[in-house]
């Protein structure tokens, strides 16, 4: 009872924290912004309130990302000459280290993952958890440091960073933590951490590659098409849909070796582990339809029509065509088990060459992220 | 369904198709790529316009009729499902069913479980059953099922919104033979009536190019290798294009000072498009899609660089081509392009990091020869900085498929182009380079008269040898002077000997040359043997050049065309509406569950028999029987 009055008390507060924040920047940055970005920002505002209201540890994601990032903010002194000279943003909370961060903190919780997995002792489990929420958090940090930073580069440059392939890859990672770490703790299935993160470290390992070959990180200004409030919307509806769908392939990896009797006794339930995935590709899947109906708008106004056959969008129906097959199957035809965990796992192929194998195999009017 | 899933496969298929091989590319390039067999083949499966192709809208007729033949068929189900109670069930049934519990319960109030019942949400009917008791019958959740015609019904309205926007209209009127597509270039007043799509085409993607300045009143639909011209209600000019820079240089905005004049109300609308800004005018949406030179005016300076002669002065036009006759050939220039911007990766010095800058503008042209072959050329105006020095860079290639390689001209003090044509001219004039050799012997240590004359000889070979090849005539010149026996360690010492006489000789030239010119000293002055060099090494290169005809570009009036794409589209509504309903539908049948609940209160008896259902079998639900069964026992007694 004194829980709940307390957690109740939170909600109010942390609604209260951000309509302040909310009424504060619309006030402060009226200006800058056109209806369509108030719209998004009071959205955004409720979005996170009722997000931290049904989720508490989110609500304290939010609290001290936004508190590291201020810090952060602090420390710029509106100079990018900071990063050298400050010693908290160059080892820390500069976006670039606060990304380094994550990149290296992503692996150790695989690491962590594995050991709980096999020694079953929770204290492994819970650390592996815990290092997992920090990753995320300095990777929320990276991104919103970044954004302050591209607006440092030059007034006309900043940009929300979500718009080339080095920034939302960070943003996938964050994602698709983020939606395990929800599921892990409402179905309580903390091995598959142990899964899931391997995904995410791929990932990472990517964007290692991508910074130190190619130096992807440099901050970009925007071609003319993506200067769009859509942008906004339509890339991280985008990634809900791929983090999603990346986390059922791997929770499928685990109910493949489990049905082979492979470390059977680490492992959950058969029957767990298939919701698991039926639920990961539903919330994918809405998500994925609603970031590519927000993409034909955005086609509408950008290239002049809301369905170019573009090789990204071609790829988005496949995708979308693939999902939709896997969820009538299993709805309709009430198929379970293997066939639906192989085919997820092909889903997350189809997927990636949607996400990667477009942008590097073909070319067409999707303007970011050439290799 | 399995129909209409062998469609949904046809189109995944088809769709991979139409990513994998280039789409609307020329006819000739999928020759090239596949040979005439192949091609002929591919085309007649429509593979290069997949997505116009007869069979691919085939199959989204299919797939219409077959989803709305299974929203018919499955929709009275689900509206008499949606009013049914399933109240027929007895206690034997009730009993089976995987959650079914029974417990006691003293007292048994129906008011007091029906509002128990409609508090969480539940629809609720009761009927007394003679010989069984009292049974109530709950449900909730039906939305879901409405999800199923949502989504399928959304699937339908988003169809036909593409079929009405796809050139289904234009198909039919070429199938009987109404329309053409046209394959010449005509001006527009000259093409057929067969070659135009009315104005009230239902629905087109039409192009419109327009320099500044310029006016249309009709556009250009592009149709496999040809084009139709398509009639717009009102009329287009361009009075301004506008592209804006970041500080970087990359572009920030592209955008199109418009004005539209309607050819019936003659109503004027003034407005300003850009890239995600269009206009939308009579159901026709004008966007901004593309731009590119209009025909910028270019004042040029022309240099022969393996002679004396002078430059002249040439006036031309992007589009326009000039004759020429140049050292005794016939030539044409043939002007493509003028860019007033460039974005290179340039080094700002050694150690800087490339960085996109801008290095001003640069035109493309091909000189044509007498048979018809041509070379292309590419040719910035500004010079570039490499390595700390400046060059002028001009590209050449023998075909669009290879990369360019450029001469690298040194810029003098001036940072112009004089000082290297200067030194060209100088060493071929033959009287100042003997004068310059001449002067060289004088102050040269050689003793005796036979040895100066010899130097002199061989001095003059070696320097004709370069004037009139390069580098790679001295090879030749080498084979004269010296025994074929030579060692090859010999060899390289003369080679470089011979550099070195060229270079002393075109040092004497430049002194010579400054010593004349005072008022007017181009050559750097600190740095005169780098220059030398790099001038030296340009001659040589300019034998590779193609033709040795630089232009210079003096001055220029850049004049931009704007390419805009005219769309309309009646289907688009259809398709935002039905893409509402298909995610209302999604949302609805994955996350709302139909759960149906019966109690039983049987005559004569303190027990209870609850049993749940769903439609669905799922781990939640499973969960939530049990939990709810508990809440029952709880607050009922
Ligand atoms: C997008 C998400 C979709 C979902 C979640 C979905 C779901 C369902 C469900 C639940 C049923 C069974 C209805 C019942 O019998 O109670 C069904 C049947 C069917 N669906 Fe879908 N559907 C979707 C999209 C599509 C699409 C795009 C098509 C394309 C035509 C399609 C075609 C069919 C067909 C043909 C049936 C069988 C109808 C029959 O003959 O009984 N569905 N779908």
């Amino acid at each position: 009872m004194l829980l709940n009055i307390k957690d109740k008390f939170m909600n109010y507060l942390f609604g209260l924290i951000l309509g302040c924040a909310t009424i504060f920047a619309i006030s402060k940055f009226n200006n800058f912004m056109d209806n369509y970005e108030l719209i998004i920002l009071i959205g955004s505002a409720i979005t996170f309130t009722w997000m931290g209201n049904v989720w508490p540890n989110f609500r304290k994601l939010f609290l001290y990302t936004f508190s590291l990032s201020f810090i952060s903010i602090y420390f710029y002194k509106g100079s990018l000459e900071e990063i050298e000279l400050n010693f908290f943003l160059k080892y820390f909370l500069s976006s670039q280290s606060a990304i380094m961060w994550m990149t290296a903190l992503y692996p150790l919780s695989l690491l962590t993952y594995w050991i709980y997995l096999f020694s079953k002792q929770d204290f492994y489990g819970n650390l592996a958890t815990k290092i997992t929420w920090i990753a995320t958090m300095m990777g929320f940090v990276g991104l919103l440091v970044r954004w302050y930073e591209s607006y440092l580069v030059g007034i006309d440059i900043g940009h929300i960073p979500v718009s080339n392939l080095y920034e939302v890859f960070v943003l996938f990672c964050l994602i698709t933590s983020l939606l395990y770490l929800h599921y892990e703790e409402k179905l309580e299935i903390k091995k598959m951490g142990a899964f899931v993160l391997i995904i995410i470290t791929a990932a990472v390992v990517f964007i290692l590659w991508y910074t130190f070959e190619k130096g992807a990180d440099e901050i970009q200004p925007l071609v003319p098409a993506l200067q769009s409030y859509w942008m906004k919307i339509h890339v991280p509806a985008n990634f809900i849909g791929y983090g999603a769908f990346a986390m059922a392939a791997m929770i499928s990896v685990a109910y493949l070796l489990k049905d082979k009797g492979i470390m059977g006794s680490y492992l959950p339930e058969l029957n767990i582990l298939d919701e698991m995935t039926y639920k990961a590709i539903s919330i994918g899947f809405i998500f994925f339809t609603i970031a590519t109906i927000l993409g034909a708008v955005w086609a509408a106004e950008a290239w002049g029509g809301y369905w170019s056959w573009d090789p990204k969008e071609t790829w988005a129906l496949i995708v979308w065509l693939n999902y939709a097959a896997w969820l009538h199957l299993r709805l309709i035809k009430g198929l379970r088990g293997t066939v639906l965990a192989w085919w997820s796992l092909v889903g997350l192929a189809v997927t990636t060459f949607a996400f990667l194998g477009v942008n590097l195999f073909l070319s067409g009017l999707h303007s970011y992220g050439e290799l | 369904m399995r129909f209409a899933i062998t469609m949904f496969s046809l189109l995944a298929i088809a769709s991979v198709i139409g990513t994998v091989l280039k789409q609307n590319e020329p006819y000739n390039n999928y020759i090239i790529k596949f040979g005439q067999f192949w091609f002929d083949i591919f085309e007649k499966l429509g593979l290069y316009n997949v997505y116009q192709a007869f069979w691919f809208l085939l199959i989204l007729v299919f797939l219409i009729i077959s989803t709305s033949l299974c929203i018919s068929r499955n929709t009275p189900k689900i509206l008499k499902d949606y009013k049914n109670f399933q109240d027929r069930v007895r206690e034997k049934s009730l009993l089976s069913f995987k959650h079914s519990y029974q417990f006691s319960l003293k007292k048994f109030s129906v008011k007091k479980t029906i509002s128990f019942l409609k508090s969480h949400n539940y629809k609720v009917k009761h009927k007394f059953i003679e010989g069984e008791g009292d049974l109530i019958v709950a449900k909730k959740g039906d939305l879901q099922k409405f999800g199923y015609i949502f989504t399928h019904l959304a699937i339908v309205i988003i169809s036909i919104g593409g079929l009405l926007d796809g050139n289904l209209v234009f198909k039919v009127q070429e199938l009987i033979g109404t329309k053409q597509i046209q394959l010449v270039d005509q001006p527009l007043s000259e093409i057929p009536l067969k070659g135009r799509m009315s104005e009230d085409n239902l629905s087109y993607r039409a192009s419109i190019l327009l320099s500044e300045g310029d006016t249309k009143t009709a556009a250009i639909l592009r149709a496999k290798e040809g084009y139709l011209v398509q009639e717009i209600p009102f009329s287009i000019t361009l009075k301004n294009f506008n592209i804006k820079h970041y500080s970087t240089g990359q572009p920030k905005s592209f955008e199109s000072e418009l004005l539209v004049i309607d050819k019936k109300t003659r109503e004027t609308i003034n407005k300003t498009i850009s890239v995600n800004k269009p206009l939308t005018y009579k159901g026709v949406t004008i966007y901004q899609a593309a731009f590119e030179d209009g025909g910028s005016q270019l004042d040029l300076l022309v240099w022969d660089l393996n002679s004396s002669q002078p430059s002249f002065k040439m006036n031309s036009e992007i589009f326009k081509n000039n004759k020429l006759t140049f050292e005794n050939q016939n030539l044409i220039l043939e002007f493509k392009d003028f860019r007033k911007f460039n974005i290179l990766e340039v080094g700002q010095n050694e150690e800087k990091k490339p960085k996109p800058t801008n290095v001003g503008p640069n035109f493309l042209y091909k000189v044509r020869n007498e048979s018809g072959q041509a070379k292309e050329y590419q040719t910035y105006q500004l010079p570039m900085l490499v390595d700390g020095k400046y060059f002028f860079m001009s590209g050449m290639r023998n075909s669009p498929q290879e990369e360019f390689k450029y001469l690298k001209i040194p810029a003098d003090d001036n940072l112009s182009i004089e000082g290297f044509m200067v030194l060209k001219s100088l060493l071929n004039n033959p009287q100042k380079v003997q004068n310059a050799i001449n002067k060289g012997i004088n102050t040269s240590a050689f003793t005796t008269a036979e040895k100066k004359e010899a130097f002199r000889l061989g001095a003059e070979n070696i320097i004709n040898a370069f004037v009139d090849g390069g580098y790679n005539s001295l090879v030749d010149a080498m084979d004269l002077n010296i025994p074929d026996q030579s060692s090859i360690a010999d060899k390289e010492k003369a080679i470089k000997t011979y550099i070195n006489i060229i270079y002393l000789v075109s040092q004497e030239l430049v002194r010579g040359y400054q010593v004349k010119n005072k008022d007017d000293i181009v050559f750097p002055i600190d740095d005169s043997p780098r220059f030398i060099q790099d001038a030296l090494t340009a001659y040589s290169d300019s034998f590779f050049y193609g033709v040795p005809l630089y232009l210079e570009l003096k001055e220029f009036k850049e004049i931009q065309a704007s390419g805009l794409q005219l769309t309309k589209s009646p289907g688009q509504v259809w398709v935002y509406l039905g893409s509402i309903l298909l995610v209302l539908g999604i949302f609805c049948m994955i996350y709302i569950q139909e759960i149906r609940l019966w109690i039983l209160r049987k005559k004569d008896s303190d027990s209870l028999i609850v049993a749940l259902a769903s439609n669905r079998d799922r781990m939640d639900f499973d969960q939530y029987a049990i939990e709810f069964k508990d809440k029952i026992k709880k607050s009922l007694n």
